[in-house]
């Protein structure tokens, strides 16, 4: 790793004071005196190992007090700190039990020792782990490149990439937690250096590659997630969480299904159908949610609902796979709610 | 020499087991029992050296500090293919703290016009280049990235298929022998031969030529199955990289190395340096994981060394993960075309082999002789070709060649059963002639239930189950010149010596049993220090030789002073030693119970300080010895393998396996348990998991790190369990064999027919993923 | 909105924007935004030990390890794996991955097990910090290492420690584990070799020890 100067932030005001740049403004265009942040780290130093991001300055918000705090009550909903690690979220138990299918992606998530360092907030702004993008050697879109390796029809190697939302990159978000919370129709707080705070709909929260090739989420130099919140689910709501990895103890998913969903008996009165490593942010698929609304909950249904979230799949020289995957694996989430 | 006939155990207990005469030398000791009859050999004795893994003191070469060392880092090309007309360490040799930097050169050429070709061509990304010497080796890596080095870049070819195209970029336009080999075990492969990127064929090998005549034996088949199976490259991946820290001292260069073979690292180091082979000591106490591919001191070694000589300080250099994946060894890839004859009672009439396979810029891609001795049949013919691409050289990997050759043919094998009607494990029992595999059939079934097999496609459901078998075996490779010291001190402890090294296989616990059941004494009395070249030379470990070629003559050399410690006591007790024993510690005599004396004791008549005894691998009993010094025979292996297929889905998991080995007389039988597992895993991680990713557009290898490199872990492993078939032979005084490479060679291919037996479709290529399932299933185009 | 593959070299042909106006503009710019300027929902009281800026050279710092507090040299970057390797002679601790892919590095935090080749020594602050070096008390050894010694659950030994580590805090914290929570356990560590039976062996014996 390069040189760095490490600042210790006692609070959120005064880390928004230390801080100058993102991550992701660094990958696309790096900048000389960058001051980044840096929570659980594990991604920051994954890339400072990588030689790519060379920040002159870390500044560790792991240790701001009140972020790592996890309530929940009927009216508020469940509230969780940002520095909340992923072991917390998977050990509480009313998590586990109102919000279940949070609970499941939590705990196929990495590793025991990861989950005990990774915080939720560097959880959802962590980058894409599409391997060009991480190599110093491959100059791609994302850093300020001039082109897309993985999309290549003859050389790209693009098994692991998006099938929907793929025009401009075709990496997929790297959590798979992030599903799950979209799923639940999370918000996330963020507060910016003027100590003003606004709260985001997931769904506003990450930015499609098409919108801006450099980001994957809303967050500016000088802006902070303080909390992410989920709505109170219902007496009705049911939820299920299924990640589909090539190596089970620990891996990036290849598709992973959230659906949370409120029901009648077992008539699905309306959906949140959310697909993770199908595009390079989180999906919600409308089309989906859609197909399920006011439908019983039969593998038939379910299975035209999953079928209507991969018709507009474009998928890459070698990952055609991964739309029979996900009809399985969007089917088989819905079905575990009846 | 003097010799004398013994009768030893022969065959296989509980089912054929009675005995040979075999003539051997007068002073080697006599024959042991069968391993019921022993107290050391054949149980499960404890790692001797578990402690200090368990604990974390174990020392390997990564955790040597010497005073005043530094920390070296190579430098490496990140272009597949170019000249290099200059390189700049301007920027990093002003950085603080940087102590030197060595770049390769080429050998000066006579009358050297010193131009363009000061440095060697670039072939392939993560050829090395130099290093830098540093205070730290973060220092050492920030050097490393200021160095400029300017290439001219040519084409270049990744994927084998393209190279082996007309009009592909040549990756070398001249001849080449043996440019690091991919390490098929006893091959000859000449890159002197062929066209372009494509080389050879290698046609022979040292059991034989092709036989007989392969259009008769086509024309006398009754059935035919011919077919291409394909395999990818995969990397060793040691958690352990490959690295050395060298202390050139004044007098001798010391060599801490994460190695396979001490010797052969010795020896390199020596020639590179011109140093006589007394001045270089290569010191290996643990190594982390080798696989095959630590068998040399590679360009790591004479880099540190040259860097220790310009700074006059001890250099660590230890390779990082990346380095690992891109430059230090690899299992090449094949395609296989496969053709096989049978009549209608399954008697084989031909079968014809021609392979493809890419060891990267080496050779040795051949996919091993399994197709030519596992199943008899009087017409055969290989050609295996070598081509050559733009990727890091391969490197021997358990079984080398031999691991491709077993997915093709024992497929094939499976196919052949089906064709004619047969269960593939019957039509096995009909064409193999090998009676531990048959043993191995008989008892594997039976604990697999393989009874349970339904028809191919048959299981119904989304998950689908499916068995399968494969078969191997494995030359009983042994090294002669392999010597062991042994020392029995005045007043107690004794201690064993040899260059011999523990790659993790436990040689340092199965020579102290040898010793201990020799010497009728604990494990826990015997010291071993091995992996030391101030010691005699033991083998490399490789080739599953070990075991074979080390105690034999550590047996020997317990014996022998064993002979010179009882002769004393035969003077104190006015008697023959000939009519001593040694037992549980004891000097005992066989006619009077009264006589006694601790092992101890015994010591204490001697008139020097040590007993010292050095024997040598002596030649196998019955003549079994080749001219290039190996011995050969069947080590023969049957694996079952269960298998459940999500069809939806694609993924395939591997529930259980069923490993019947044999490896002559077991020495210990947690540790065969725990290599046997291993061998497996790997299997298992070939079949369904890794593979190395290469982007063909810019020549780098894309999953060059461990989290996109899959492998299995803990939720991937099977239920796995193990027989081992006890089998004597009488060919040296331990009869004992290695389990490395068997463990290994069978598995991707009963993996791969389990997988056709739960889905009815047959894969012909690894690994086996959702994408390539799915496909044979028609679910995607 | 799907384009195919046109001229891969071209940006236009892909749709590659880059909101670079909306960099470090307001808030407002955002989508779906709910200003408000109530109080933070957390207590942001300040800690006395923070609000410093340290390095980027090396500075001294304390560290209290396997029970011993101890003074070293290091600079931000330095990884606790490296501090603990390189400063303190702990070579127990390996580093495989370099990525926190492998748990070989596995030490404790505070009796919680992290990956200390992805985190920099200035992480640890007053935690206290356990090696394999700690994990044997007073020359005896956890019930969990002699487990792996009787059933062979090492075979190169480069794993073994960050095994012994995962395995350990399972029996810890688990008095009856079966077969899965120990796969659970070891889901993140690495062993090249495929030592993994004997280890799930070793240590669902190791914890029927331990009741």
């Amino acid at each position: 790793m390069n040189k760095f100067s490490w600042y210790e932030a006692k609070s959120v005001e005064d880390a928004l004071q230390q801080v100058n740049s993102t991550l992701s403004d660094e990958l696309y265009e790096a900048t000389d005196e960058a001051a980044v942040f840096k929570s659980g780290g594990i991604d920051v130093f994954d890339w400072v190992k990588q030689g790519i991001l060379k920040p002159q300055k870390i500044v560790n918000i792991r240790n701001i007090p009140g972020l790592d705090k996890i309530s929940y009550d009927r009216k508020e909903g469940l509230r969780m700190g940002s520095n909340v690690t992923l072991a917390e979220i998977a050990s509480h138990p009313e998590i586990k039990t109102r919000y279940l299918a949070l609970h499941l992606a939590v705990n196929h998530a990495a590793t025991p020792q990861l989950r005990n360092m990774s915080t939720l907030g560097g959880n959802i702004a962590q980058r894409n782990r599409c391997w060009y993008f991480r190599s110093a050697d491959h100059d791609c879109f994302r850093k300020g490149g001039d082109r897309c390796f993985a999309r290549h029809s003859k050389t790209g190697e693009n098994e692991n990439h998006a099938i929907l939302d793929n025009g401009s990159c075709v990496s997929v978000h790297a959590s798979s937690i992030a599903t799950a919370l979209m799923a639940f129709n999370a918000s996330v707080v963020i507060v910016n250096a003027e100590g003003q705070q606004k709260t985001v709909q997931m769904d506003d929260f990450f930015v499609s590659a098409g919108e801006d090739i450099a980001m994957e989420n809303i967050l500016k130099p000088k802006e902070i997630i303080t909390e992410i919140i989920l709505p109170t689910p219902s007496k009705n709501t049911k939820s299920a969480y299924i990640k589909q990895v090539a190596r089970e103890s620990y891996d990036w998913s290849l598709a992973d299904v959230a659906v949370v969903m409120e029901v009648s008996g077992n008539t699905c009165k309306s959906a949140n159908i959310v697909l993770g490593a199908a595009a390079p942010v989180p999906y919600r698929s409308l089309e989906a949610q859609q197909a399920m609304e006011n439908k019983t909950i039969t593998g038939e249904n379910a299975k035209a609902a999953a079928e209507a979230a991969m018709a507009k799949a474009r998928p890459l020289s070698k990952n055609d796979y991964k739309v029979p995957l996900f009809v399985s694996t969007i089917k088989q989430t819905i079905m575990e709610i009846s | 020499m003097d010799t004398r006939k013994e009768k030893f155990p022969y065959g296989i207990p509980g089912h054929n087991l009675g005995e040979i005469e075999r003539e051997i030398p007068m002073e080697e000791p006599p024959v042991w029992p069968v391993n019921d009859e022993l107290k050391v050999i054949g149980k499960r004795v404890k790692r001797i050296d578990a402690l200090e893994k368990v604990t974390g003191k174990a020392i390997y070469t990564s955790d040597i500090k010497l005073p005043g060392m530094l920390y070296a880092k190579m430098l490496r090309s990140n272009v597949p293919h170019a000249t290099i007309s200059s390189i700049d360490v301007s920027k990093a040799s002003s950085l603080p703290g940087v102590h030197a930097i060595h770049l390769i050169e080429n050998a000066p050429k006579e009358g050297g016009d010193g131009g363009t070709n000061t440095y060697p061509m670039v072939k392939y990304v993560g050829q090395p280049l130099g290093g830098v010497a540093a205070e730290s080796l973060e220092i050492a890596k920030e050097a490393v990235s200021l160095i400029k080095v300017n290439y001219e870049k040519k084409p270049f070819v990744i994927d084998m298929e393209s190279a082996m195209e007309i009009n592909a970029p040549i990756v070398f336009d001249a001849p080449i022998t043996q440019q690091q080999d991919g390490g098929d075990v006893g091959e000859t492969h000449d890159g002197s031969k062929g066209e372009g990127n494509v080389r050879g064929p290698s046609t022979s090998s040292f059991f034989g030529g092709p036989r007989g005549n392969l259009e008769e034996g086509f024309n006398e088949a009754d059935v035919i199955v011919e077919r291409t199976y394909r395999t990818q490259v995969h990397t060793h991946m040691p958690l352990e990289t490959h690295g050395v820290v060298v202390d050139w001292g004044a007098d001798v260069m010391t060599v801490y190395a994460s190695t396979q073979n001490t010797a052969a690292v010795r020896n390199e180091m020596a020639s590179v340096f011109n140093l006589p082979k007394s001045k270089v000591r290569v010191i290996c106490e643990f190594m982390g994981g080798g696989f095959g591919a630590k068998h040399s001191a590679g360009s790591f070694g004479p880099m540190a060394a040259n860097l220790a000589k310009k700074t006059g300080r001890p250099v660590w250099l230890m390779l990082d993960r990346k380095e690992e994946h891109l430059a230090e060894g690899n299992r090449p890839n094949s395609i296989q075309y496969l053709k096989i004859g049978a009549k209608k009672d399954g008697t084989l009439t031909g079968i014809q082999q021609r392979s493809h396979g890419t060891a990267g810029v080496g050779l040795g891609a051949g996919v091993g002789r399994i197709a030519q001795i596992l199943y008899p049949c009087p017409n055969f013919a290989t050609e295996q070709y070598d081509v050559l691409t733009n990727a890091g050289p391969g490197a021997a990997w358990r079984a080398p060649g031999n691991v491709q050759g077993a997915f093709g043919l024992e497929q094939a094998i499976d196919e052949m059963a089906e064709k004619l009607d047969l269960d593939p494990l019957r039509y096995r029992d009909r064409i193999d002639t090998s009676e531990v595999r048959k043993v191995e059939r008989q008892r594997g079934a039976e604990l697999f239930g393989w009874s349970r097999r339904q028809p191919p496609g048959s299981s119904t459901g989304v998950v689908k189950k499916g068995l399968g078998v494969g078969q191997s075996t494995w030359p009983r490779f042994v090294t002669l010149d392999s010597s062991v010291e042994i020392k029995i001190h005045k007043g107690g402890g004794v201690e064993i010596r040899s260059s011999v090294q523990d790659i993790g296989t436990g040689t340092k616990t199965i020579i102290a049993q040898v010793v201990a059941e020799e010497l009728g004494l604990q494990v826990k009395d015997i010291k071993v220090n091995i992996g030391d070249t101030f010691f005699p030379v033991g083998p490399g470990s490789g080739g599953s030789v070990v075991t074979g070629s080390i105690t034999p003559p550590t047996r020997n050399a317990a014996f022998e002073a064993k002979m010179a410690l009882l002769k004393l006591v035969a003077k104190k007790w006015e008697t023959d030693s000939s009519e001593l024993y040694v037992e549980d510690g004891q000097v005992g005599h066989k006619a009077n119970a009264d006589l006694k004396m601790s092992f101890k004791e015994a010591t204490k008549l001697m008139r020097t300080s040590q007993i010292s005894k050095i024997a040598s691998r002596s030649d196998d009993y019955g003549g079994f010895q080749q001219p290039w010094g190996l011995a050969y025979g069947d080590l023969g292996s049957v694996q079952f393998a269960e298998v459940s297929v999500n069809t939806e889905t694609g993924f395939v998991k591997v529930d259980r396996i069923v490993a019947a080995h044999s490896c002559g007389r077991p020495l210990n039988i947690g540790q065969l348990e725990s290599q046997i597992n291993g061998g497996v895993i790997q299997g298992v991680s070939y079949a369904l998991y890794e593979n190395r990713v290469m982007d063909n557009g810019t020549g780098h290898m894309m999953n060059a790190n461990i989290d996109q490199y899959k492998v299995p872990f803990s939720m991937e492993i099977p239920e796995i369990e193990t027989i081992i078939v006890e089998e004597y032979s009488g060919r040296s005084s331990t009869d004992a064999y290695g389990i490395g490479e068997p463990a290994n060679i069978a598995t991707a291919a009963a993996i791969a027919n389990a997988v056709y037996n739960a889905i009815g479709v047959r894969l012909y290529e690894i690994p086996i993923t959702p994408s390539s399932i799915l496909k044979a299933l028609r679910n995607v185009s | 909105m799907e384009k195919k593959d046109q001229d891969p070299e071209s940006k236009s042909a892909k749709n590659i924007s880059r909101r670079g106006f909306i960099r470090g503009a307001g808030l407002s710019t955002a989508g779906s935004v709910l200003l408000s300027s109530n109080v933070l929902a957390f207590d942001y009281r300040e800690h006395p030990a923070k609000g410093k800026e340290f390095g980027p050279g090396a500075m001294t710092i304390k560290m209290k390890v396997n029970g011993i507090t101890k003074s070293i040299s290091v600079e931000p970057r330095t990884t606790l794996a490296a501090a603990l390797r390189d400063h303190l002679g702990l070579t127990g601790t390996k580093v495989v991955c370099d990525r926190g892919a492998c748990s070989a590095c596995t030490v404790y935090l505070d009796g919680k097990p992290v990956n200390s080749c992805i985190m920099s020594a200035l992480d640890v602050g007053d935690k206290e910090v356990t090696t394999i070096e700690g994990i044997a008390k007073n020359g005896e050894l956890h019930p969990v290492q002699e487990a792996f010694i009787e059933h062979d659950a090492s075979q190169c030994g480069y794993c073994t420690p960050g095994m012994v580590m995962s395995c350990v805090h399972l029996v810890e914290n688990n008095p009856n584990p079966n077969l899965e929570d120990v796969k659970d356990a070891t889901r993140g560590n690495l062993c090249r070799c495929g030592t993994y039976p004997h280890v799930f062996k070793a240590t669902l014996e190791a914890a029927k020890k331990m009741i």
